[in-house]
């Protein structure tokens, strides 16, 4: 017997799987952040996130791939990739820079993992927490712990809503 | 020799030249673009020996750039490091005269493999 799939089952379907974000997500930060320690995931800590920075995809599948950091987990990240010490000043454009290069390789996996063609957006950072579009699902979340600071990693599938759009606070 | 890196990112460059040096490739001089236009630029102006670009990048994408460098008749070896390594993008970087595409992420091993085929290492 073939039963067919409403439209909400479809967009879940045709969209990437927790697991393989996972393992991709780990890959990423393993290779770049690694010496830092694991990334630890399942560890949603439900935490207010100071920024997020997203990247989009649009074509065959529609969704968008953000990261949530605290300003804190920021900071160590752009210091951890610039291979800065701690002594050492940051500016907001350095967080920006960071965090957006991070989604953008996540996100730039995550497109591999969708089928049909597809063009992956320059990412975009923002103060404060990802706002999806109310035309948006999520499809993954991975409540993620690195070097004692929480993060969030999610997967929102479905054409955003063109008014409810983030306002980004920097584009790269 | 001299290599251009084009990325967007300055964190994605500081990256890439770190990992240049983990890779064998220490002693060779770097320029570095923050976009297409940029990098046909300082081809044209500074004529490296081997162009590393992200391929996603404001003003210009790295294959426009590509596009344009090859078309003004250099032959400067080209290898893309991007977040993209789907085969759709490895054979479209190869039909516009790249030589290679490192997906992001990548380590030194990656770029030795990569990279000895159009450099040698560094003295």
């Amino acid at each position: 017997m073939i039963l067919a799939m409403n439209g909400e089952q479809a967009l879940v379907a045709a969209s990437p799987k927790p697991t393989d974000v996972r393992k991709l997500t780990q890959e990423v930060w393993g290779t770049f952040l690694g010496e830092h320690g694991p990334l630890e995931v399942g560890t949603d800590l439900g935490f207010a996130p100071d920024w997020s920075a997203s990247v989009s995809v649009k074509g065959e599948w529609n969704g968008v791939v953000a990261l949530e950091m605290t300003t804190s987990g920021a900071q160590r990240l752009t210091r951890s990739m610039l291979g800065l010490e701690t002594s050492e000043e940051l500016v907001d454009g350095d967080l920006v820079d960071a965090i957006g290069e991070m989604v953008n390789m996540i996100g730039g996996n995550v497109k591999g993992l969708v089928r049909g063609p597809c063009r992956l957006s320059l990412p975009l950072v923002a103060a404060g927490r990802f706002a999806h579009g109310s035309g948006q699902r999520e499809v993954v979340r991975l409540g993620c712990t690195w070097a004692a600071e929480p993060l969030a990693i999610t997967v929102h599938a479905g054409r955003p809503a063109k008014s409810l759009t983030t306002r980004p606070l920097e584009a790269r | 020799m001299k290599i251009l890196v084009a990325d967007d990112s300055r964190v994605m460059r500081q990256i890439v030249i770190r990992t240049l040096r983990q890779a064998g490739f220490a002693g060779h001089d770097v320029v570095e673009a923050e976009n297409g236009r940029q990098a046909v630029e300082l081809v044209r102006s500074e004529g490296p020996d081997l162009v590393l670009s992200d391929w996603n990048m404001p003003e210009m994408s790295g294959l426009d750039a590509l596009s344009v460098i090859r078309a003004s008749g250099s032959r400067v070896p080209f290898g893309f490091v991007t977040s993209e390594g789907t085969e759709d993008m490895r054979a479209r970087a190869a039909a516009a005269g790249a030589q290679f595409l490192i997906a992001k992420p990548f380590t030194p091993e990656v770029f030795a493999a990569q990279l000895s085929t159009v450099l040698p290492p560094a003295p």
